[in-house]
């Protein structure tokens, strides 16, 4: 019986690989347009990004601001590499690459963590700012490695060609970023399974405990801090042959806290959040991006909403309805979340268009099929109703959607009484 | 050398005192409540906003008493509509929530007032040199700075020495679990002493803005640096926060001051180094140059040798 | 022989002496419970023993090793274990976890990332026996800060035993229970500490003078008194410190 089950489990779970690994070798043939292909890119390099900073915060419990100290370290090695490689110096296949990354990154966070995993808490969290912000100054200083606002560029297409693939085009670049990916995700994974990785958990729900049962509480969290440096570097090697150029923002506050973003978003607590976190973002990034000026207005705005209603992120909201699913009543819930969710989306869009309306220097906004004259006080006004509508809609029916919530949710009562009945 | 130490000095001063301001509100929200609130230095950038647009219709006196109450409204309604909220799902999700804040307050003066530096001007009124010394001058509004800054420290020492509010606050910042049970409205404290606190970083950002320049990335210019501040003097100790203002500023002020850099030290010591390696820049080092790392290097040796900070009695 | 022994132990908070020289042996193989009125130092020696706290002044030996300066992951790994007054466990890791992390060290698993937590059958089996034991069986997948109160308890005994120490320490381990629950509690101690020297401190005279073969009573940081129950029963100064109090308290 416990045979079989582990052997379903294992197969389940081999299964959920093979479909990862399906995706990742499929998405370019389905989508194969260069734009595509560069968003694939820009993903992958976030997933393993926010993967490693959910190993620190999510699994490990460290909060940490200074995450990109150790993609943008591992970053500038790899495309100083990739500088070697150019005046021959060396020659190897530029497959490697993040591999160099990934040893900064973890050499980085050999040193760092030597010090700075003492304790977790607001002492963790202020010595990773101080760190964050002490290499980002630097590398405005030490212009010479870090080549100052300008950066560092290197050229990837120098090295051996690997499998006919000379690296000229992104595509190249995706399949090795793929792989990467792919390993990088099943070792992280993996390494939540290992009794390191298991009492990284144990240490963040309760360092005295963990010491009282024979683990250094420290030392549990250096091997974690370890080994989330050592993935943002393969990050942030991906990044350099991905980009082919490094600046002193690949490591300073704004990419640790894009990171932090991410994982949040996605969801900590669960080992796919930060995959999710790091899709949609991305995806957002791209399309708002293309279209608006206010997109990081948008970002924020989500972000703090997601932050408030949220705590569990994407991942975590997915997870709550499991158990309405498995008690068969999901679909109840349908109905209830149209009646609130379109009229909250009546009013979320509304919201944008005023936003948008307000901010822009055209005389018309283009939204949705629909012109929108920006002189017209009868376009403000019908926005502004739209939107106080539905507000009050969404106020109104949110009480229906708690109850079908609770109701969804309830195991005992329904059970008993489908069994009187 | 003694007019660059006296304005080496005044000029730290009167930063030092700045950052008290918005350290004071830093510190004393986070012994209350245990947060670090990451939008802290937000907040002085609203007041600096407000302010300037205040003064664009009303003057600058207006926007000196208007801003920072705007900006302390603001910050209590924060607080009651937010961070109480998050509260529940711990001090992660809280200083998360400060982070996004700040975030979102940086994009949101880029939507209202664009991403260009604002042409906020000191007052005609105090458009003067208040003395000069050995040839340089020193400007009346810098003197007006550092006498608001000193007023305000003078003041909150009273408040928070002689009052029963001040008394209860203090009894907040060392017995946070206690003060619950005394039967005084916690919540209505914590909602006034976070619009309190956000109200003097509102008014610091109000004097500051014409000198330090009003940009959307004023806050985090400042931010980091309030952030080292609380920290190196010690979480939750006000006399350690005042004295570690003093001491960033003092010392940032002389560094700059101070033209002193790797080669005179190589001089001195009569070493010469071949210049082809790629961390040269390391031997053309001069003190202004790193002045803007010294608070964080300060931080980390803070952190690691005394976690308690200068003057701290709590290890967090 | 005695597998631990205190000679003259002190711990100072500032100018507060709590302990003030406490000598005490535990003998191989008994249940020894410490008693005393509150404020005597109980909490505090178990922080010495197991090295929350470091001592002031004086040594503690565990089998002829002095341990009083090592930290509390070292002397767990000599054999120490211990339970907690407030209940100290893994809230948001699922029983199971709790046990499996318990055991982890013992099991010689140390720091390991090259083992696969569920390919181990005999630390998975080991877990679950110890679940068993402890009749948490059916509970074993629900995360531990769900489950009721009671059974929060028996996890943190589970978790002292589970990683085999010798010397097990169990700060009030049925506090805040009913009379029912204790008297479980007091059964599933006998059973899973069988073999194993057990020190306990505990405020349910009932419970103490039924499990302990040696009673010290702890008063104001000093051993007044330490032999079996009923020498302790009959013992005029720890009737005039503690019982007379105790009494007057009921």
């Amino acid at each position: 019986m416990n045979g079989v089950t582990a052997i379903r489990a294992l197969a389940a779970k081999s299964g959920v690989w093979a479909v990862y690994l399906a995706v990742l070798l499929l998405l370019p043939q389905l989508f194969d347009s260069i734009l595509a292909i560069s968003i694939f890119n820009q993903m992958a390099i976030a997933i393993v990004f926010a993967l490693s900073y959910n190993m620190l915060l999510g699994q490990g419990g460290m909060l940490s601001f200074g995450h990109a100290v150790y993609f943008g370290l591992g970053g500038f090695l790899a495309v100083h590499a990739l500088l070697m490689m150019e005046n021959e110096a060396v020659y190897f296949s530029i497959a490697f690459i993040p591999l160099i990354g990934g040893l900064t990154g973890l050499l980085a966070g050999v040193f760092v963590g030597s010090f700075s995993t003492r304790k977790a808490g607001t002492v963790f969290a202020m010595i990773s700012l101080g760190i964050g912000e002490l290499v980002a100054a630097s590398s405005l200083i030490f212009t010479g490695f870090f080549g100052g606002e300008a950066g560092v560029s290197g050229d990837r297409t120098f090295g051996p060609p690997l499998f006919g693939m000379d690296f000229f085009s992104d595509v190249d670049v995706y399949y090795l970023a793929a792989f990467w990916v792919f390993l990088s995700t099943l070792f992280m994974y993996l390494f939540t399974q290992t009794p390191a990785g298991r009492m990284a958990n144990a240490v963040r729900d309760n360092p005295e405990r963990a010491e009282f049962i024979g683990y250094s509480a420290r030392w549990v969290r250096f091997i974690s801090f370890c080994a989330s440096g050592m993935f943002a570097g393969v990050a942030g090697g991906l990044f350099a042959l991905n980009y082919e150029f490094l600046t002193d923002e690949n490591l300073n506050l704004v990419t640790s806290g894009r990171v932090l973003l991410m994982a949040y978003i996605g969801g900590l607590g669960f080992f796919i959040g930060p995959i999710i976190g790091a899709i949609v973002l991305t995806l957002m990034n791209f399309l708002l991006s293309n279209y608006t000026e206010l997109w990081l207005l948008y970002l924020g705005i989500m972000f703090l909403l997601t932050v408030l209603f949220l705590p569990r992120g994407f991942a975590g909201f997915i997870m709550m309805h499991r158990l309405a699913w498995l008690r068969g009543r999901l679909h109840t819930l349908a109905l209830p979340y149209l009646l609130t969710g379109l009229p909250a989306l009546l009013f979320i869009l509304c919201v944008i268009c005023l936003l948008e309306l307000s901010h822009t220097a055209e005389p018309e906004l283009h939204f949705l099929g629909l012109t929108l004259a920006q002189d017209s006080v009868l376009v403000w006004t019908g926005l502004l109703l739209f939107a106080t509508l539905g507000w009050y809609l969404t106020k109104k029916s949110a009480p229906g959607l708690r109850r079908a919530w609770e109701a969804a949710n309830e195991p005992e009562a329904d059970a008993a009484q489908e069994q009187f009945s | 050398m003694p007019e660059i130490l006296v304005f080496a000095t005044l000029n730290g001063l009167v930063t030092g005192l700045l950052l008290f301001m918005l350290a004071s509100g830093l510190t004393v929200i986070f012994s209350m409540m245990g947060v670090l609130n990451f939008a802290h230095a937000s907040f002085y950038m609203l007041g600096a906003y407000f302010a300037y647009s205040i003064s664009l219709y009303f003057g600058y006196w207006t926007g000196l008493i208007v801003a920072p109450l705007i900006v302390g409204v603001l910050g209590a309604l924060v607080e009651r509509y937010g961070l109480r909220r998050v509260h529940q799902h711990g001090h992660v999700a809280e200083l998360v929530f400060t982070f996004g804040l700040a975030f979102l307050i940086e994009e949101a003066v880029q939507f209202f007032w664009g991403a260009d530096t604002k042409n906020y001007q000191t007052p005609d009124l105090l458009d003067f040199p208040l003395f000069t010394l050995f040839g340089q001058e020193f400007s009346a509004y810098r003197g007006f700075m550092l006498a608001i800054s000193l007023g305000i420290f003078i003041g909150l020492y009273q408040v928070l020495t002689r009052s029963r509010v001040g008394l209860i606050i203090q009894a907040a910042i060392t017995h946070p679990h206690m003060v619950s049970n005394l039967g005084h409205n916690v919540p209505l404290i914590f909602t006034a002493v976070f619009g309190v606190g956000t109200a003097l970083a509102g008014l610091a950002g109000v004097i500051a803005g014409p000198v330090l320049t009003t940009f959307p990335g004023m806050a985090l210019v400042l931010g980091s640096i309030v952030f080292v501040i609380v920290v190196i003097g010690g979480l939750g100790s006000l006399p350690g926060a005042f004295l570690a203002s003093l001491l960033i500023g003092l010392l940032q002020s002389y560094a700059i001051a101070a033209n002193v850099g790797m080669q005179d030290l190589l001089d001195l010591l009569g070493l010469e180094f071949p210049r082809s390696h790629p961390l040269d820049d390391l031997w053309t080092l001069n003190l202004a140059q790193i002045a803007p790392i010294l608070p964080f290097l300060l931080l980390v040796l803070v952190l690691i040798f005394r976690p308690t900070g200068l003057m701290g009695k709590r290890e967090q | 022989m005695s597998i631990l022994s205190m000679r003259n132990l002190r711990k100072n908070f500032g100018a507060t002496e709590i302990i003030r020289g406490v000598d005490l042996d535990i003998e191989s193989g008994e249940i020894h419970a410490i008693i005393g009125p509150n404020g005597a130092g109980k909490s505090t020696l178990f922080h010495l023993i197991s090295g929350k706290y470091s001592p002031t002044a004086g040594s503690i030996r565990f089998n002829d090793r002095q341990i009083e300066n090592l930290s509390p992951f070292r002397i767990n790994r000599l054999g120490i274990a211990r339970s907690f007054q407030v209940t100290n466990i893994f809230p948001r890791l699922s029983v199971f976890e709790n046990i499996r992390c318990a055991l982890l060290w013992s099991s010689g698993y140390g720091y390991s990332f090259r083992h696969l937590l569920n390919r181990q059958r005999a630390l998975n089996e080991e877990t679950r026996e110890v679940l068993e034991k402890i009749g948490l069986a059916g509970k074993a997948q629900i995360p531990a800060g769900e489950i009721a109160y009671s059974e929060q308890r028996a996890l943190e005994l589970g978790m002292a035993i589970a990683g085999g120490a010798e010397l097990i320490l169990l700060d009030e381990p049925v506090a805040g229970m009913s009379h029912s629950e204790a008297d479980n509690a007091v059964r599933l101690i006998r059973r899973i500490t069988e073999g194993k020297t057990l020190v306990m401190v505990e405020h349910d005279m009932n419970i103490v003078f039924d499990l302990a073969d040696r009673i010290s009573v702890l008063v104001y940081g000093k051993v007044i008194a330490c032999g079996a129950p009923a020498e302790i029963r009959a013992n005029a100064q720890v009737q005039e410190a503690y019982l007379g109090e105790a009494q007057a308290h009921a």
